[in-house]
């Protein structure tokens, strides 16, 4: 591998970015973190990641959802391979039509979710299939 | 009472014109049943002329046939003018009292001509006038009775006079060769025709006088069915009223149904459910019905203070009726006006001695509203309001199950969020991100995974469960395709079964298993059910999925050849946090939610659950889903 993909993480528990984050760094990759929407896009603006894995609830409900379909709709972003990590996989599709219904009507924003806790060897082989072998 | 009801007695042009209905109803239809006997007249004179010669009566036979002939002819035209009659959507009184004297008018004729011919007073065809005047009589003003009467009395007068004086001939009957001749004497043809003036004008009397009381009665009887109608209407309305009320439908489709209900059994144009707000200076329309567009859609507001009917209603007035022309009883007079309303009718909606808002009436004509029509219109404000505070009081339930639901989410989340950061680091030190680790620390670590995913598990678990129970609406119900979810149980299992040296085997029919319901729900009920027996089942063993359809349901078998169900705990199974005695021995570690949850999706379906299981050789569920949730109450009423 010539050069290290560049990974962004964005999670407001800093044990979660700690965590991934060094696991991520110890499987050669370059990890930026960002605690909330606000900091992931000016991490965006900075340098657009190879990657991003972003967390749901943040400051509010949708945070994450609201991140991920307002970058869909960018053109700049909108290739941006998404992995959504959420501790509420199972809250968000038995409580969908309600609580979430503005984005599960839609096209779901992103390819790839995971529950937390992740299993990182899953997580791992996931983000080395969508860099491409990576 | 402030206000005094107009109108409030019958109103005497409608009540005549209504009155007269009734009879002209009556009147055309033995007016044209007229038409049909006659046609059995023409046919008879000819029988009769030729049974009379056959009797050796003679008389002159030709003008007899001729009259016959004249008889079916214009029978021919008034049957044409009768289906004019019977096709016209409207009631013209007018024509059917013309049409009526013209048969009656053609009829004397034709008898004059026949009597004549028949021997003018002795003819024994005159008492055939009487007919007619009965008929008169009963159908038609009593004046027109007399009329007839004495018309055939005078025409006979006429007849007998003028035969007498030979100004026309007279046509005598013989009989046997003998003349009947009664022309010869005078004094027996007066008395003869001073009897039948009498008889006639008598049966005019008489007939016109019991009509006069069955009349009365008619109309009576036909007023008290109206009544009984309009009845039956108010109280089918009050009862489709109070379905919808009762029914869990939304406050807005009740008082639509409500308004547009009232509308029609009132027979008004409009009818509207306004609310006071707050500060109870203003209204606001909650529904309406036949009111312009740009009243309601244009959510207009009304101020109370503009509004001298709506204050008096808030004020306490148990009803207000007013007229549109009094243009400064009116916010919106002109809009009223201009939709044709004329009158208002209006009353207080109250709920525990407070006036929530007013229920109104809109006619286009003046003075419509009177004493029944506010009463009825008081009951179905008793009932509006009814509605009106039942929404509200779901409104708050529903807040309070959202608020809950909501809470549940965050505790769920907070509770959930630092294991998920706990198992995160402790994922790092335990693959040996920061150093190796020996086997004892390994070992011990696991525990600690082990534990913390229990924790999680039993949150995800308490909440789906409090999530089911929270909320009694029932998640939306769809096309659920069972082979699928069972070709992802397969995949979801088949590794752990595989390492764990389990045969797992999911048999399903080629067919597909197609039912009405919640996919999410079946999948986790499915999944709750294979795990259990794989982790019950010990190695070498085999766990059977399958699945069949039967005419109105799905069955679908779970067995496994594991530990079983101690037959004393058997009752307990499908309790909260039970476990069973054999399965702690085995696996410490559980959350005792499993079971319970699919319990909780089973009766979501308004399925069955069954459990066999004999302790040391296995256990089989067996799970009945019906097809569709017809027939299903709840189901069906949220749907309404």
């Amino acid at each position: 591998m010539t050069k290290k993909a560049d990974i962004l993480l964005v999670d407001d528990d800093p044990d979660i970015r700690d965590s991934i984050k060094l696991i991520l760094e110890a499987n050669n990759y370059e990890v930026r973190t960002a605690p909330n929407g606000k900091a992931a896009l000016e991490e965006l603006k900075k340098k657009t990641p190879d990657l991003m894995i972003l967390d749901i609830m943040m400051n509010t409900d949708t945070e994450g959802f609201d991140l991920a379909y307002a970058l869909k709709s960018n053109p700049q972003f909108q290739n941006l391979p998404i992995i959504i990590l959420t501790s509420f996989l199972e809250k968000v599709r038995a409580e969908g039509p309600d609580q979430f219904q503005h984005i599960l009507g839609e096209e779901w924003p992103a390819k790839w979710l995971f529950e937390k806790p992740v299993d990182s060897k899953k997580l791992l082989a996931k983000i080395e299939g969508i860099l491409g072998g990576g | 009472m402030s206000i005094e009801l107009e109108g409030g007695m019958t109103n005497f042009p409608e009540e005549l014109e209504r009155r007269k209905r009734i009879i002209a109803e009556e009147l055309k239809d033995r007016t044209l049943w007229f038409v049909q006997l006659r046609w059995w007249v023409p046919p008879s004179i000819v029988a009769v002329t030729v049974i009379a010669k056959f009797l050796r009566v003679e008389f002159p036979t030709v003008p007899l046939f001729v009259v016959a002939f004249l008889m079916l002819a214009y029978n021919v035209v008034l049957y044409v003018m009768g289906k004019q009659i019977t096709d016209s959507p409207v009631l013209d009184i007018n024509f059917i009292q013309q049409y009526t004297f013209w048969q009656v008018g053609l009829d004397y004729a034709s008898m004059f001509l026949l009597i004549h011919y028949t021997g003018g007073a002795a003819s024994p065809l005159i008492f055939f006038f009487i007919f007619h005047i009965i008929f008169a009589s009963i159908l038609l003003p009593p004046r027109v009775a007399y009329g007839f009467s004495a018309i055939s009395a005078i025409g006979m007068a006429i007849i007998a006079g003028a035969e007498y004086l030979n100004i026309i001939p007279h046509h005598a009957l013989y009989f046997r060769g003998r003349a009947i001749n009664l022309a010869e004497q005078p004094f027996h043809v007066m008395v003869e025709l001073a009897f039948f003036t009498a008889s006639v004008f008598i049966t005019a009397f008489s007939v016109t006088s019991i009509m006069k009381m069955l009349r009365k009665r008619i109309v009576d009887l036909a007023e008290l069915t109206e009544k009984v109608n309009d009845l039956n209407n108010k109280l089918q309305s009050l009862y489709a009223m109070v379905q919808a009320i009762g029914g869990a439908l939304r406050l807005e489709q009740v008082l639509k149904i409500v308004t547009t209900e009232l509308a029609t059994v009132m027979n008004v144009k409009a009818t509207s459910v306004k609310l006071l707000s707050e500060d109870h200076k203003t209204l606001r329309y909650a529904s309406a019905f036949g009111l312009p567009q740009e009243l309601v859609e244009g959510k207009k507001t009304i101020e109370l203070a503009k509004s001298p009917l709506n204050k008096r209603i808030i004020e306490g007035e148990p009803y207000v009726t007013g007229k549109v022309s009094d243009r400064d009883a009116f916010q919106f007079g002109e809009e009223l006006a201009k939709a044709r309303i004329q009158s208002v009718l209006f009353v207080p909606l109250i709920f525990e001695n407070k006036v929530i808002g007013i229920l109104g009436a809109y006619c286009e004509k003046a003075d419509r509203f009177q004493k029944a029509d506010v009463e009825f219109f008081q009951l179905a404000g008793g009932l509006i309001a009814i509605a009106l505070e039942n929404a509200r009081a779901y409104e708050e339930i529903e807040n309070l199950v959202n608020e809950r639901s909501r809470f549940m989410m965050r505790v769920a989340h907070n509770l959930r969020a630092p294991l998920a950061a706990m198992l995160s680091i402790l994922e790092v030190v335990k693959d040996g991100y920061k150093g190796e680790l020996n086997d004892e620390q390994k070992e011990y670590l696991r525990r600690v995974d082990r534990r913390a995913r229990t924790m999680i598990d039993l949150v995800n678990e308490l909440l789906l469960l409090s999530q089911s129970r929270a909320t009694n609406r029932k998640p939306i119900f769809e096309a659920v395709d069972i082979k699928f979810i069972a070709g992802r149980i397969e995949r979801t299992f088949q590794d752990e079964a595989r390492d764990k040296g389990i045969i797992l085997k999911i048999s399903v029919p080629a067919e597909p298993l197609i039912i009405q319901g919640n996919p999410l729900g079946i999948e986790q009920m499915l999944e709750n059910l294979v795990s259990n027996a794989i982790k019950y089942t010990p190695s070498g063993g085999k766990v059977e999925v399958s699945m069949t359809q039967s005419n109105s349901g799905i069955k679908i078998e779970v067995s496994d050849t594991g530990i079983g169900i101690p037959k004393e705990e058997k009752h307990k199974l499908f309790s909260e946090f039970f476990r069973a005695s054999n399965a702690k021995a085995i696996e410490e570690i559980g959350t005792g939610l499993g079971l319970a949850i699919v319990k909780e999706i089973v009766d979501q379906h308004n399925g069955k659950i069954m459990v066999e299981s004999e302790e040391g050789l296995g256990t089989i569920f067996v799970i009945y889903l019906p097809l569709s949730q017809e027939g299903n109450k709840n189901e069906n009423r949220s749907e309404l």
